[in-house]
């Protein structure tokens, strides 16, 4: 193996390239088959109980996503004019591609149970016509109040504002009616304030946004990378050389997920700005390698079959280290994530073949003029060392305050772990003041609350639910569901029942209750249908067969501990009171869906970072051959991970999925700093007899200083991320740079403190002659800025 | 100049050719539809017929409903009063209902509730909106009078194994319809079927008269279809035991026969 991977790229540069071209393209033109995944729902399997009973509710009771245009006015919405408004944009719904008119919901649309002059009832559209007048405007306000199936979902109660809903065949749709409907606002409005929100609508800006990061976020963080790079390297052809493994390696991993057909969602689309620190970081260490041996060896050729005998090893290790924490994101029930990890650590394993097929034949292509001038770069102007130096010396000179401090840090961290909040309400990967962050703001102010939930009680044969005791038990979960905090409204058929009783018995005193009788409930119904009202309004709560019922839960904050909140409260009122023998409660809905993929998220990357970081210290300990060696690899990373979600929980941030992955990335290239600073250090040790102090301060001279820069340089790559439009890409930017930073700063800080009290022996290994594998990194050590 | 002379020339010459021979004119298709609707709702002066409604949504799922309709003319093409009282669904038996239909004005229609043993006056104002739940609407139960469409002859043709007269109408005002194409069967003067078409050319539903009988001397559809395509949703309905001329009195037509009804026209 060690000798093939320099031997064919060295003989055969051409060819290699050649090939690496063919594959290239090949992938590449995968990429134009790009489908992005916008749809929270995907964040579980579809076969997952939750999702299935999802679709089977949606399906039993017609529901849809709706898009939902809310008209806000300090004063009152309810004015002849501002309806007016409301009804033409209606009018126009008609006309656009992709409404489900039948399903609208707006003054214009949607039915009332009046009361018949006589005694009787009537179902009919609450605003026939635009009122003539303000106070007959406010007449309607009042007649949402009256209808607790309308009331807050419809207008607030104060008249302050009013909501359509727009179903559409499917999210697709939504940028395209949204905008129609934005140019009629533009036309023609008044002092009213219009905001568009919504399920499609959020997954539709999104999607068109992600692509906009796609193309900006990670092209900056490698143009940036590459200007750092260049600054300190001089030298662009050999700059150039990671660069261009870093982009094929993009390229074949996202052209593998294209073309296997895999969705491009929030988190795949990440796996560029993953990839190409990495990948750099890699490739340096070769041409490092290079650079410190090509003068001593006089041919490109030699140079090449030392560095890579060399490097074969801790290389492997480093790569394979990586592509462990990323593949233990498969263990997550998230497709999603699983994907994510599942294609990173591939993009990673090709990014070391990259660099041992790719790098060789590079350098073998590169004219030798090139390096001349590689090489007197070293001398050029001298690092800050003595800053290093300084680190060092502090580390060692106060280790004990060093490692109580440390253990300090990681007690706090860890108490810090267990306040972690999970979180990960798709709205707020939208930055704050985002026209659709602020939307769902103000609708969930005046409004019942933008997030649905649907419990769903069915039984074992039809009509089931006409049974009086059956219909209670549904009233009474309905009263413990409104009283929950965070519930809006709550509607389901017991209301159209309740309505009709009210207005047929002309509101008398007492008539505001559920008829403890089947023939009044059945007959109710009945009326119901006779009296205009639309059977498939009616089928939004209740099954033709009238065997399923389904309980609309509206809530105002979509945030998962809310959601949690509600539904345990209601699990636990179910416990305590059992619903009648044969009868079935399901939970449905989004905002559902997400509180359940957010905690199995949790437990998910719990299991798959605990395995990860267990294969990895074996991995040390194999690389090392010392268990004790092995723990200390991992004490930088271990370090990193604590102080990182610490930091997480101690500031309340939540957790959400693009920080639930981080751990992978924190763990992979973390424990690269602790392989770089064990084994050069133990090289450095053997040379320098066993001497530690001297040892430490040659390791602290060049070699610290070339992996400070390693580390400054990918962590400044990441900047621009700060920037982004997208939550999750700021949050990856500004983690990733603290990562870097972090482990960074725990390897120097710690490593010298903790080697310090090793035993020499152990520290240098056991010396194989002068060519075992424990000199891998001899000549290794990152080299930039030289 | 001279082309639209020789056009209008042209018009008088094809005019004057049809003038001369009534026996190829054009059918009044405004007299088809009329004739169309008086054999469909107005058949005899009165009528009863036990009607089985089968509801099918898109999943198949069926409802049923079971009622026996008792209808009475007073004015042809015109005044109309019905009754119907409901066998099925079961939770709802006993339950009637009655209409009189003014046709120059809003119909007006009471409910009996038996679980309240209460009359209560239905709102009339919507004569779109479904009938029992059906894809029937009040208006398909007792016919669109002619008068509200403007009418146009399209052409002749067999459809369904019918020989037909094919008709096309617009509303006169603004409706939930924008074009209504009517097959008329030329051997019964039914209404074989009826397309209901929007602006944009959608079809809302679709009428189908899927069985024509003689029965007790009128020819009448007996099973007829109405389709929502839209909702993939249909309604059949099933006429049975059908009675033309009966001398249904007047005075069934009330309150108090909606409490207890007549026992004689509806059967057990």
């Amino acid at each position: 193996m060690r000798r093939i991977f320099p031997g064919f790229p060295i003989q055969h540069p051409r060819l290699v390239m050649v090939g690496i071209l063919v594959l290239t393209v090949l992938a590449g033109i995968q990429l134009p088959k790009i489908k992005i995944d916008t749809d929270p729902e995907n964040m579980l399997p579809e076969s997952e109980p939750v999702r299935v009973m999802h679709r089977e509710v949606k399906e039993a009771f017609n529901l849809r996503d709706f898009l939902v245009l809310g008209v806000v006015d300090d004063e009152t919405v309810f004015t002849p004019e501002i309806l007016e408004r409301v009804q033409n944009i209606t009018d126009a719904l008609y006309d656009m591609e992709g409404v489900i008119t039948d399903d609208i919901l707006a003054p214009s649309e949607v039915d009332d149970i009046m009361p018949e002059p006589g005694g009787g009832i009537r179902v009919q559209t609450l605003m026939e016509e635009i009122p003539a007048s303000t106070e007959d405007a406010q007449q309607i306000v009042a007649q949402i109040r009256d209808n607790p199936i309308l009331r807050g979902k419809l207008a607030s109660d104060d008249g302050k504002a009013l909501a359509i809903f727009i179903p559409l065949e499917n999210k697709n749709y939504a940028m395209e009616v949204g905008d129609q409907i934005q140019a009629l606002i533009d036309k023609d409005h008044g002092d009213e304030q219009y905001y568009l929100a919504g399920q499609p609508v959020a997954q539709d800006t999104f999607g068109a946004a992600m692509f906009q990061q796609m193309a900006f976020s990670a092209p900056a963080a490698f143009l940036l990378i590459f200007l750092l790079m260049l600054f300190f390297f001089r030298n662009w052809r050999v700059v150039a050389a990671p660069m261009i493994l870093a982009v094929i390696a993009v390229i074949w991993t996202m052209g593998l997920l294209v073309g296997m057909g895999y969705t491009v969602h929030i988190m795949s689309s990440m796996i560029p700005i993953f990839l190409i620190p990495i990948a750099v970081l890699n490739s340096i260490h070769i041409l490092s390698s290079i650079h410190a041996n090509y003068h001593e060896k006089g041919s490109m050729e030699e140079t090449l079959y030392h560095t890579m005998r060399e490097l074969f090893l801790p290389m492997a290790f480093t790569s394979l280290t990586t592509v462990v924490g990323f593949a233990s994101l498969v263990a997550t029930p998230i497709p999603p994530v699983q994907v994510f990890g599942a294609f990173v650590a591939f993009g990673v394993f090709v990014a070391w073949l990259l660099s041992l097929l790719f790098i060789p034949a590079y350098a073998m292509l590169m004219p030798s003029s090139t390096l001349d001038n590689f090489g007197h770069a070293h001398e050029g102007p001298a690092a800050p060392e003595s800053h290093l130096q300084k680190i060092y010396r502090f580390s060692v000179k106060y280790r004990v305050a060093v490692l109580s401090g440390l253990a300090i840090i990681m007690v706090v961290a860890g108490y810090g772990v267990t306040k972690i909040v999970v979180n990960d309400n798709p709205v707020n990967w939208f930055k704050p003041g985002s026209p659709l962050r602020v939307a769902d703001k103000v609708m969930n102010e005046h409004l019942a609350g933008t997030y649905l939930a649907y419990l769903e009680l069915s039984g074992p044969e039809d009509q089931a639910f006409l049974e009086p005791e059956w219909m209670g038990y549904a009233d009474r979960l309905q009263n413990v569901i409104a009283e929950q905090e965070n519930v809006g409204a709550v509607s389901s058929v017991v209301d159209v029942v309740k309505k009709v009783q009210y207005e047929l018995l002309s509101r008398a005193e007492g008539s505001n209750t559920l008829a403890d009788d089947r023939e009044k409930i059945a007959q109710y119904l009945f009326l119901y249908e006779m009296s205009g009202g639309s059977p498939d309004d009616l089928f939004k709560f209740i099954t033709p067969g009238q065997d399923r019922i389904n309980i609309w839960i509206q809530m105002r904050k979509g945030d998962n501990q809310r959601v949690k909140e509600a539904v345990t409260a209601i699990e636990d009122w179910i416990a305590q009171n059992p619903p009648p023998s044969g009868m079935e409660v399901q939970w449905a809905g989004l905002s559902y869906i997400n509180m359940k993929w957010q905690q199995l998220m949790v437990s998910g990357m719990g299991k798959a970072l605990a395995g990860s970081w267990v294969t990895v210290l074996i991995m040390m300990g194999l690389l090392f051959r010392s268990v004790r060696l092995g723990l200390l690899a991992m004490i930088p990373l271990t370090a990193t991970i604590l102080i990182t979600y610490g930091y997480v929980g101690l500031t309340g941030r939540n957790y959400d999925m693009p920080i639930a992955v981080l751990s992978s990335l924190a763990l992979g290239l973390s424990v690269d700093f602790a392989i770089h600073f064990i084994q050069r250090t133990r090289d450095l040790h053997i040379h320098h007899n066993r001497d530690f102090q001297k040892t430490m301060q040659a390791f602290f001279h060049e070699p610290a200083q070339a992996l400070a820069r390693n580390i400054v340089v990918i962590a400044l790559g990441f900047v621009p991320m700060f920037f982004a439009t997208l939550v999750p890409y700021v949050t990856v930017g500004a983690f990733f740079f603290a990562i870097m930073m972090i482990s960074g700063a725990a390897t120097f800080l710690i490593m010298p403190a903790m080697l310090s009290y090793f035993p020499a022996h152990v520290i240098s290994g056991r010396p194989k002659g002068h060519g075992g594998q424990v000199h891998g990194v001899k000549d290794a050590s990152p080299a930039l800025g030289r | 100049m001279r082309k639209i002379l020789a056009t209008t020339l042209t018009a008088f010459a094809l005019g004057a050719l049809l003038q001369t021979a009534p026996a190829q004119a054009q059918p009044d298709p405004e007299a088809l539809m009329k004739d169309a609707h008086l054999k469909m709702y107005y058949a005899g002066d009165d009528g009863t017929a036990r009607v089985q409604m089968t509801i099918t949504d898109k999943k198949g799922k069926t409802r049923e409903r079971d009622f026996v309709i008792i209808r009475k003319d007073f004015v042809e093409g015109g005044e109309q009063k019905y009754f119907v009282y409901f066998f099925e669904p079961n939770d709802v038996r006993r339950t009637t209902f009655m209409a009189w239909k003014n046709p120059d004005g809003d119909d007006s229609r009471w409910i009996y509730v038996p679980a309240l043993d209460l009359v209560k006056p239905l709102s009339a104002n919507d004569k779109k909106s479904s009938f029992v739940g059906s894809d029937f609407a009040y208006e398909d139960v007792s016919g669109r009078h002619w008068s509200e469409d403007s009418h146009t002859f399209v052409r002749e043709e067999e459809k369904d194994g019918h020989q037909t007269y094919v008709i096309e109408s617009t509303p006169k005002e603004k409706d939930y319809f924008a074009k209504k194409t009517t097959w008329i069967d030329k051997a019964s003067g039914l209404i074989l079927r009826e397309e209901y078409v929007d602006d944009k050319g959608a079809e809302l539903k679709v009428f189908e008269s899927l069985e024509i009988k003689d029965a007790a001397g009128y020819p009448t559809a007996t099973k007829r279809r109405m389709t929502t395509p839209r909702k993939d949703n249909n309604t059949l309905i099933v006429f049975d035991q059908i009675t033309y001329d009966q001398g249904i009195p007047e005075e069934i037509f009330s309150e108090r026969y909606l409490k207890s009804p007549p026992r004689e026209y509806i059967g057990q």
